[in-house]
């Protein structure tokens, strides 16, 4: 059947059809704003970054500046970034410890929870203006805690943050079992942009059959660097984690700091290694312990949060400001116990492949900027095919793309009931 | 400090920054015409490439506690001169146009480890893209009498975010 979006999901001919337009057009780039970014779920930031009381940061979410604070009873409070007089930007440092914040324009001087503190020349306003709800830091309609995971909601009504993640879920509490001590973000962000549609990061980011070809440089350099692979091939699932999020979970031959050994880490690393894997069966129980540390997974959390936990874990956000156009942040993630060796080798995983300079990433970063340049031959070339899988009996694979399937079955159902 | 020892203190210093300019002329020359076996050629054996993020001090943060965009040991360095002479290396296939300016050089001896501190514009141009890469090069540099080694090369960018450059697929 054609969906309202142009998407062609026609199952007994195992064909998925993904108009192309849905890259370019910027009617349906400003619907995407209405439809998804202002409606769904979106990350903020980690529990971590703001570890003390009193501290704070600033971040663009879904091109709306987000000042993300912590107040001295150590709650957390999102405001947008904006004063209640004229406008300005309030804060303009990127992170760091302070529990009043000064308007430079005016000198308006708000609390951590956003209050108007203090005003230059009160006395030229009547009474009561100070505690007047109209001059306060406006908060994000809402914020919900998933763990250590914070996100925000620019629309006051929809399900709770719980229901929405879904499956996915249970994916991020397993991100959490990592570590008996807590997870944080690791210092140092990799910001960068493409210059291609946001959703071919969200299809990119887990896309197992583009490897083989589009990182062949990559799978040569592990095979040439004695001891980087180790026993595992590439091989697992994909899977359906309902609301639009997806993963596909599949043993690789890298190595993971979490717990799978390779030669190139020595026999000490291997002790260390085989001390982490047994740490984690005793807390986690074997099964679960078994697929932590041998499994890979790159889960879309709908629409824009992509958490890859890899040769190493990466959180990646983006969002876009044309349909040709999107600003992306990385971070890594790592056990807050981890011994300095490990955290070293999870930092050398991480760099390895991804992120600008990365094996692979740049190529990855190629191949959405040529897709979205390809885009406009227009004419009768009008769809993207997204069928792959769609004719297996069984479980899909990881190399298929029954993950993007969901994501974009889910990216219709928004635009779709937006449009109604 | 009389006349005459103000001068061959003047003279060594001249001459220290003329070697580490040569040196850090040819080493942006090579780059810029994809020389890269004899770029890597003006490396030490343990060598180490460094391009750190935006939002650490750039000049002091490590890679082993902060993520960088690139840390290479001297084992990635070959990985990545290897990678970049095959057509798989799709970011820079074809090549870019490269072109490396290096200005404001100052040296420091210690002992027989010369720092050297100096400005970078790097551009890079492919197809659609022009992209300027801007900050500063720290240089470890051996003096090995007869000739300098680069022990070390951090390229900390003056920059706010990647942007809109997306990669840093070339050797900055």
């Amino acid at each position: 059947m054609a969906l309202t979006t142009g998407i062609i999901n026609d199952k007994e001919r195992a064909q998925f059809l993904v108009p192309r337009r849905a890259f370019t057009d910027r009617s349906i780039f400003e619907k995407e704003y209405e439809a998804i970014f202002n409606k769904c779920w979106l990350y903020l930031g980690h529990a971590s970054e703001l570890a003390e009381p009193g501290t704070f940061l600033t971040r663009t979410v879904a091109r709306r500046p987000i000042l993300f604070t912590r107040d001295k009873e150590g709650e957390y409070h999102a405001l947008l970034n904006a004063c209640p007089h004229r406008g300005a930007l309030v804060c303009r440092e990127r992170h760091g410890k302070g529990r009043a914040f000064m308007c430079m324009y005016h000198g308006w001087t708000f609390g951590s929870d956003g209050h108007l503190m203090t005003l230059p020349g009160s006395s030229g306003y009547p009474k009561g203006f100070k505690t007047d709800p109209q001059k306060q830091m406006v908060y994000v309609p809402r914020m919900e805690r998933f763990g250590d995971f914070f996100f925000i909601n620019f629309s006051r009504d929809g399900e709770d943050l719980a229901t929405y993640l879904a499956d996915a879920g249970d994916t991020l509490k397993l991100l959490g079992e990592h570590s008996p001590g807590g997870m944080q973000i690791v210092g140092g962000t990799q910001e960068y942009s493409i210059r291609g549609n946001w959703k071919l990061l969200a299809e990119n980011s887990f896309d197992g059959y583009h490897a083989a070809c589009n990182h062949s440089t990559y799978l040569e350099y592990l095979g040439n660097t004695k001891g980087a692979l180790g026993v595992d091939p590439l091989k697992g699932e994909a899977v359906d984690l309902k609301n639009g999020h997806a993963m596909v979970e599949y043993t690789a031959p890298w190595g993971r700091p979490i717990a799978n050994w390779v030669p190139i880490w020595g026999e000490e690393g291997k002790k260390e290694i085989d001390a982490v894997y047994a740490e984690l069966q005793s807390r986690v129980g074997p099964e679960r312990a078994e697929r932590i540390a041998k499994k890979s997974r790159n889960m879309v959390i709908f629409p824009n949060l992509v958490i890859n936990d890899v040769m190493a874990i990466t959180v990646r956000t983006f969002f876009p400001t044309a349909p040709d156009y999107m600003e992306i942040n990385a971070w890594a993630l790592a056990p807050v116990e981890e011994s300095e060796w490990r955290r070293k080798f999870r930092l050398y995983n991480f760099t390895e492949f991804l992120g600008p300079g990365g094996f692979a990433t740049p190529d990855d970063v190629e191949a959405i900027e040529k897709c979205q340049q390809g885009y406009a031959v227009g004419g009768d070339a009008q769809y993207n095919d997204i069928s792959k899988g769609m004719a297996r009996d069984g479980a899909p694979s990881f190399d298929d793309e029954a993950q993007m399937r969901a994501y974009w079955v889910e990216w219709d159902r928004r635009l779709s009931e937006y449009e109604a | 400090m009389s006349t005459a020892t103000m001068e061959r203190t003047l003279e060594d210093s001249l001459l220290l920054r003329l070697r580490v300019e040569e040196l850090l002329f040819t080493e942006a020359d090579l780059l810029d015409s994809w020389k890269l076996e004899s770029w890597l050629a003006l490396f030490t054996e343990d060598a180490h490439y460094y391009v750190p993020p935006s939002d650490v001090d750039g000049d002091t943060a490590t890679p082993d506690t902060a993520l960088f965009y690139i840390m290479d040991d001297p084992v990635r360095m070959r990985e990545r001169v290897v990678r970049l002479s095959k057509i798989g290396a799709h970011s820079e296939h074809p090549r870019s146009k490269v072109r490396h300016l290096v200005t404001n050089v100052r040296v420091e001896r210690d002992g027989d480890i010369i720092r050297s501190r100096s400005s970078f514009i790097v551009s890079r141009a492919k197809d659609i893209t022009h992209d300027l890469f801007v900050g500063h090069y720290l240089h470890e540099i051996v003096d090995q009498g007869d000739e300098l080694k680069i022990r070390k090369k951090t390229c900390v960018l003056d920059m706010e975010a990647l942007r809109p450059h997306a990669r840093i697929s070339i050797i900055l």
